[in-house]
């Protein structure tokens, strides 16, 4: 008989990301309701140290698969794992966080099982003894509640949505053994680089402060730079700044670069073609300063200040500096 | 002597004079080279045959009887530049000409004569000699131009990226003609020389070079005239052997896919009509290609027309038409060959004895490269210029449509675009509820309010959602209130047109979108649709009739121009400036609207208008069509740079456009070029409104 609700743990480099946390509050919460365990899979290299941290989030088993075969993440590793790990436990839930590992993950263990799988959830909860999941349709006008009739039930959660909760769960970790055949392996990663920046993925961040033509150069971005600092954001261009050879192409924010929605996107000297808003118009609020007020830009803006950026960002950065503390 | 039956006034020539021995001899030797003809034709046809979905491509034989008549016999695609033009003129009507001349010769040795007359007498055989001698010599000076413009020149379109792609069939063809036509001469002065009547000066060729025999015995004359009219009679049968295992096939398989054209309007498309039985889409395999779509790369003569307007070619891309067209080709033969091998196999009981499966390629990826595939923009420079009307465009499409629809692999720039087509019916993902916003301050009227208006004005998502197109809209709604034309428009209840989905290879979700429009419009009893988008234009005119939506489409600069020319709208104001018209490749090549927006500019006073190098039906695309618009262009130049520059060398300082993907691109080129001060790009409608002079009273 299926029971208890799983989660899948994410960790890069060792160290559990925020979704595993998201995770492990959602699944304590439907699994107080159905009065069942909360387990996590974590799977990785050197994972077993940092394991415990999911016990404060209410997780009571954790099924570590530490070995150098699960790290980097391979979709076909990954996956084959957690499915004969499924399959000898039986969960009655699982879930996985809608991040680009999660979809990645979560959509091939769904094939795998041959069960359903509710993607980038925002929010879950139990009926009847089943889970149900709401999901936004529609570029997020409607949101639909879809239950699962086959068993596990899956569904990916959207990652930023659903609450930290700390409550103590019995954190046993257990050291789990699951033999993966490297042949099976159809990818292998053979490098993985790194941002130097060391700042979150535009498509994660929160804030975004981003430059365009009016930057002039690639040295007025030192000033947004600091700005970011500040705001613990992370900086962007448009694609004109990227075709000048201002800034790399994994900052280009647009139509043919990233599409970002942060809560805060300040765009600076960015006229606002209908190209780069394809990129961001999804932002929560967006900021403008543009010495030109014509630009479209302004039209789409919560706040617009028409003024020379490198008259504003200094001011800006001074006064954010004395909010921030 | 010889010429007792011709004398001065009674002019003509022994035919088989000093050969007849021979007769016999010749015909043998002819009819080997025409069974070598038909079993090379034979084998030819097995091959067309082998692979292939059908296709109706027979009907309608008076209208195909015509386009080869134009295409095929007149060749007015061929003249479109000058030398190669005149350098195949005077090879072709040189043979059509010949050809005349052996067929007479036969009717009279072998008709008329037996039957107590002949024809070739008199003046008719003296003016009959002049034409064959002109064009002889015509022929020799087409080979002439052939083997200088192959092998001196070295034109880049007779190759690829610099390399010239010429083959030992090149040549062959071209001295065998040429040793034809010289020893044809040459028998013609040895007879000459023999014989010497007096009125054979009209073949002036023979006449002149009869002189280098002169003081031959006559004894040698002959002897090298049978050696030479042998070598002619050898060599012109080869030829006729040669020509099914050679370039010289083109002589059928030219005419022939002219005469099999597509009978369809320009840029018509064929809808993936079966969505719900198929396991692929798309073309993948040869298979999936029709037996015509296969034919067309047979009849191409790598003559390199496409390639050298190409704008991806010429911007540095991996793609060329011709390349396309001969890959398709190279492999379709060496798969052909096994196919029909293996069917002589299995019907002589030996089924398995041929292995088919190491030829099994995937088209989109194994035989054209995917940068190729890409690359192209749709802009339909290759098909109106190939003067064996080859159709490349739907095999692109074809092979996109596989990669987006079988395979799910395409860029993520596409995936992205796809999906806020289907989220929000616009390829930037803006809110569909804004759909209409531009309109709200113009008192324009919105069908669901009230349906009894004249015109649709489908506006696009370029008019709609765009800040930079919303101008565009609002100058032509203000020009067709002024001139008191009844329309109006869906609001929010209009959705995009697809275009970019479908040349894509998004056919699924452009039928999904092209279905809802049509319901939409049908449901308001639309009749006529006025558009501001060429792609708009195109994708209603003549894709959207397969789904059910029959309207009269037009695009603005039509209805403009006709409201300029009826007195509705005057243009008072003066603009002054160079401009220069920059022709979309949907509203141009596609539609063939050239003169419309041109007549519109030269009526605005003051305005002076001038042509850059490339334009009309050689107008050089934008770079934003066949889905490229939402792509990155990461190999060699920008297109829309490319242009600009076209625009700069101009020297204008207004960029006229009829198009929102050229306006676009276009305004960024100038931006790119940094001559944002000195030059702009401008809709048509926005100059018009502009020209009339009414922005005042706002």
């Amino acid at each position: 008989m299926a029971k208890d609700v799983w989660i899948i743990a994410e960790q890069r480099d060792g160290v559990l990301r925020k979704i595993s946390f998201e995770l492990a509050s959602t699944a304590r919460k439907l699994a107080d309701e159905l009065g069942e365990e909360v387990c996590a899979v974590l799977l990785g290299n050197g994972v077993t140290a940092g394991a415990k941290d999911l016990a404060k989030y209410g997780v009571d088993k954790i099924f570590v698969a530490d070995d150098a075969i699960f790290a980097p993440y391979t979709t076909d590793a990954h996956s084959e794992a957690v499915a004969k790990l499924v399959k000898e436990k039986e969960p009655a839930i699982i879930l996985l966080g809608a991040s680009s590992q999660g979809k990645d993950l979560s959509s091939r263990l769904a094939g795998k099982l041959a069960t359903g799988l509710a993607t980038d959830c925002t929010d879950v909860k139990i009926a009847a003894g089943k889970m149900v999941a709401v999901r936004p349709v529609y570029a997020g006008k409607c949101f639909v509640e879809v239950q699962s009739a086959t068993n596990p039930q899956l569904a990916s959660l959207r990652p930023n949505v659903f609450p930290v909760v700390e409550k103590a769960g019995a954190g046993e970790v257990i050291a789990t053994e699951i033999a993966i055949d490297p042949a099976q392996l159809k990818t292998k990663v053979l490098e993985v680089q790194k941002d130097a920046s060391g700042r979150v993925d535009l498509t994660e961040a929160l804030v975004i402060v981003s430059g365009g033509r009016g930057m002039g150069g690639p040295g007025g971005y030192a000033a947004l730079e600091e700005l970011a600092g500040i705001l613990n954001a992370t900086v962007g261009a448009s694609r004109a700044a990227v075709d000048s050879g201002w800034r790399p192409q994994t900052d280009q924010v647009g139509q043919t670069g990233k599409v970002v929605s942060p809560n805060l996107y300040i765009a600076c000297g960015i006229s606002g073609a209908i190209q780069h808003l394809a990129g961001m118009s999804s932002s929560k609020y967006i900021v403008a300063i543009n010495k030109d007020s014509e630009a479209p830009i302004f039209s789409k803006a919560d706040y617009g200040i028409v003024e020379d950026l490198f008259k504003v960002i200094p001011e800006l950065t001074k006064e954010c500096k004395i909010l921030m503390g | 002597m010889e010429q007792a039956k011709f004398y001065v006034g009674h002019e003509g020539r022994q035919i088989f004079w000093n050969v007849e021995s021979f007769e016999a001899l010749l015909f043998i030797f002819a009819a080997v080279a025409i069974l070598i003809f038909g079993y090379g034709i034979y084998q030819r046809w097995q091959l067309w045959k082998a692979i292939g979905k059908p296709e109706v491509r027979n009907d309608k034989i008076l209208q195909r009887l015509n386009l080869l008549l134009k295409y095929g016999f007149f060749q007015v695609k061929t003249w479109r530049q000058a030398y190669p033009g005149i350098m195949h003129g005077l090879i072709f009507f040189g043979f059509f000409i010949l050809i005349f001349g052996t067929f007479f010769d036969s009717l009279e040795f072998h008709v008329t004569e037996p039957l107590g007359f002949i024809f070739l007498i008199g003046k008719f055989y003296l003016y009959f000699s002049l034409a064959m001698e002109i064009f002889g010599l015509a022929i020799l000076v087409g080979i002439v131009m052939a083997l200088y413009r192959r092998y001196i020149t070295k034109p880049d379109f007779l190759g690829y990226k610099g390399e010239n792609d010429n083959q030992p069939d090149d040549a062959i063809v071209l001295l065998l003609i040429g040793g034809i036509i010289i020893t044809g001469f040459m028998l013609e002065a040895l007879r000459i020389t023999a014989t010497m009547p007096p009125w054979e000066v009209w073949s002036f060729g023979g006449w002149w070079l009869a002189k280098a025999f002169a003081g031959m015995s006559e004894e040698n004359v002959k002897m090298l005239h049978k050696i030479a009219w042998w070598t002619h009679s050898l060599l012109t049968f080869g030829f006729i052997g040669y020509i099914p295992y050679s370039r010289l096939l083109h002589i059928i398989t030219s005419p022939a896919n002219i005469f099999l054209a597509s009978l369809q309007p320009k840029g018509y498309l064929e809808p993936i009509r079966d969505f719900e039985t198929a396991e692929s889409f798309g073309v993948g395999k040869l298979e999936d290609f029709t037996w015509k779509q296969i034919f067309d790369s047979d009849a191409c003569t790598r003559c390199g027309r496409c390639q050298e307007g190409c704008p991806a070619y010429l911007s540095g891309k991996p793609l060329s038409p011709k390349k396309v067209i001969q890959d398709l080709k190279n492999y379709w033969l060496a798969k052909a060959k096994t196919v029909v091998a293996a069917q002589k196999a299995a019907a002589a009981g030996k089924e398995g004895a041929i292995d088919q499966a190491g030829l099994d390629k995937v088209l989109p990826g194994e035989v054209v490269d995917l940068h190729e595939l890409w690359a192209c923009t749709n802009c339909m420079y290759c098909m109106e210029h190939c003067p064996v009307l080859i159709e490349h465009i739907p095999k692109i499409i074809g092979m996109r449509q596989y990669k987006v629809l079988t395979e799910a692999d395409f860029a993520p720039e596409l995936q992205l675009t796809y999906r806020n087509m289907e989220n929000n019916s616009n390829p930037w993902g803006m809110g569909a509820h804004t759909r209409a916003d531009w309109a709200k301050e113009l008192d324009v009227k919105i069908l669901a309010d009230d349906p009894n208006v004249e015109y649709l004005f489908y506006v696009g998502c370029s008019g709609s959602f765009d800040e930079r197109g919303k101008k565009v809209a609002v100058s032509l709604s203000r020009i067709l209130q002024a001139a008191g034309v009844s329309f109006g428009i869906l609001g929010t209840e209009e959705g995009c047109c697809g275009d970019s989905a479908m040349r894509g290879g998004n056919e699924y979700l452009y039928q999904a979108m092209a279905q809802a429009n049509i319901e939409t419009m049908n449901g308001y009893g639309v009749k006529k649709i006025i558009t501001m988008c060429p792609h708009g234009y195109n994708a209603l005119k003549k894709d959207y009739p397969h789904f059910g939506g029959n309207f009269e489409v037009y695009h603005h600069t039509e209805i403009i121009a006709d409201l300029l020319a009826k007195g509705k709208i005057t243009l008072k104001k003066q603009l002054t400036g160079r401009f220069t018209y920059h022709d979309s490749c949907f509203l141009g090549r596609y539609n063939d609207i050239f003169t419309q927006p041109r007549t519109i500019l030269q009526a605005v006073p003051g305005l002076e208008l001038v042509e850059m190098e490339r334009n009309r039906t050689k107008a050089f695309c934008c770079g934003a069509g066949g889905g490229r618009m939402w792509m990155e262009e990461d190999q060699g130049e920008r297109i829309n740079d490319m242009r600009t520059d076209q625009a700069i060398a101009a020297q204008a300082d207004t960029v006229a456009v009829a198009c929102p993907f050229c306006l676009t691109m276009l305004s960024d080129g100038i931006k790119d070029r940094q001559k944002e001060e000195s030059m702009a790009a401008l809709d048509i409608a926005e100059i018009v409104w502009s020209a009339m002079g009414m922005e005042e009273k706002e």
